[in-house]
């Protein structure tokens, strides 16, 4: 009794504060962090103001055209389709809001590839929305806080989207390498697919809209096994991204008769 | 060395109470004259405020601060800073904790625990008076090594997960590990001799008092 008195009057508070600690640290987890990231938003908002400006302007005029080049390139075989089915049902809804945001803090960690953006749900921001940049997707909104969100980018690992060649239809799955090139791999062994094609989004895709460009094939091997690779180069700067727009879900809509 | 002259001035500054910001001059005497408990809980605050500062620098990138993309691993060079003088279990409950808080700022799975408190382990376990001198090539060296250590771990738990195949996970480690450690071992002393002259002078008010 004596002893184990002595022993808790020795080592009693060490043990408490290791708990309490310990505890602390769960929550903070648990909450996906989110006392951090909002005194790390309060801490950065002041300095967001010696942030780099856009001094790339060449860089974005030229991922502009890109976008542009790729719109219409989904237009035309879009168009085609329509001519095709004479009803064609729009499958995007139109006017969903979109958020402007700016990323003030890039992946904590060098494994994973994520930004935090400074719009929170206060401003509308939910889990699951998609995050454009010039050029076209980004990635998805994966937490949210009040005043921040966190974006898994689509160079991530994790990252998979459905995705189809603009010019000829064929789908594949894009996923990250933590890089600013993506991989796709087809679903056909010998895909109908030639470097320089546009790739966006797929219809089939259910957390996309569909046709939202992503990017170009860069280069094509056709010997990997079990399905063809392609190299894509991602449209939008992943690397050097400031201003992003936030864009709410994409509703499937039951198709009208 | 001349440098330690401004590290001391400008923590005397920054971690002490605003009472105290009158006498900079010397900074070891009233350390030992400081009643213990007050004493005590500088040396928390000074922990808490360092431990919150590397999680900040994590997720920014002055410029410099990134090679080919990739950031130095703060916490890495804390949990190095902090369990270089003391015990393996000191150490592995200090890389777990941190670990953790690092999952806050990134996601939960895998968990950043494991590679950090095995990093704090095995710095807590080894004989250091006899290898390692306290000066900055050998902290450099440790934390070149442990984060090489770190991030072998943490690719190994990516695999295990399934989260990505393994041939993308280990060409992605090759580009990673390498500017990753290189960075990390070249910003250790901005962490490690801050802590470490503030962990000293404690002890020696401790023992003078």
């Amino acid at each position: 009794m004596f002893t184990a008195r002595r022993w808790w009057e020795r080592f009693g508070l060490q043990l408490s504060l290791l708990v309490l600690v310990v505890g602390g640290t769960l929550v903070v987890r648990q909450t996906q962090g989110e006392l951090l990231v909002e005194l790390y938003d309060g801490i950065t908002r002041p300095f967001e103001v010696f942030h780099k400006q856009p001094n790339q302007e060449a860089y974005l005029k030229d991922a502009k055209v890109q976008e542009l080049q790729a719109k219409i390139v989904e237009l035309e075989s879009q168009n085609k389709n329509l001519k095709a089915l004479l009803k064609y049902v729009e499958k995007e809804p139109k006017n969903l809001p979109t958020i402007p945001a700016r990323v003030v803090g890039r992946s904590a960690d060098n494994w994973w590839q994520q930004v935090t953006l400074n719009r929170g749900s206060l401003r509308g921001v939910k889990e699951g929305y998609i995050v454009k940049a010039e050029g076209g997707l980004v990635g998805l909104i994966d937490s949210v806080t009040s005043n921040t969100s966190r974006v898994l980018l689509i160079s991530d690992m994790n990252s998979r989207v459905g995705v189809n060649i603009s010019r000829t239809g064929a789908k594949g799955i894009l996923r990250g390498d933590g890089s600013a090139d993506a991989i796709l791999e087809f679903y056909e062994k010998v895909p109908n697919a030639k470097p320089g094609d546009v790739v966006s989004t797929s219809t089939y895709s259910s957390k996309f809209p569909s046709g939202v460009p992503i990017g170009k094939i860069k280069s094509l091997d056709l010997k990997r096994l079990p399905a063809s690779v392609a190299i894509i180069e991602l449209f939008p700067p992943i690397r050097s991204l400031d201003w992003v727009t936030v864009n709410a879900k994409p509703k499937n809509p039951a198709p009208k008769k | 060395m001349k440098i330690p002259k401004f590290w001391v001035r400008k923590k005397q500054t920054s971690q002490q109470p605003p009472s105290r910001r009158k006498k900079p001059k010397k900074p070891i005497k009233p350390l030992s004259r400081w009643h213990p408990r007050v004493r005590q809980m500088t040396d928390s605050g000074v922990i808490a405020v360092s431990v919150l500062l590397c999680l900040f620098l994590l997720p920014t990138r002055f410029p410099g601060m990134e090679l080919l993309g990739i950031g130095a691993n703060w916490l890495l060079i804390w949990v190095v800073a902090w369990s270089v003088k003391r015990s393996a279990l000191q150490g592995a409950f200090a890389g777990i904790i941190l670990g953790l808080l690092q999952d806050a700022m990134t996601s939960p799975q895998p968990t950043h625990a494991l590679s950090l408190g095995l990093v704090g382990f095995l710095i807590g376990l080894f004989q250091k008076q006899r290898f390692i001198q306290e000066d900055f090539i050998s902290i450099a060296l440790i934390v070149f090594l442990m984060a090489i250590l770190s991030d072998t771990i943490f690719a190994l738990q990516m695999i295990a997960m399934n989260i990505a195949s393994s041939d993308v996970v280990w060409a992605y480690y090759k580009k990673v590990t390498l500017a990753s450690a290189i960075l990390s071992s070249l910003w250790a002393p901005v962490v490690y001799y801050p802590l470490n002259r503030w962990w000293q002078q404690l002890k020696l008010a401790e023992q003078s008092s």
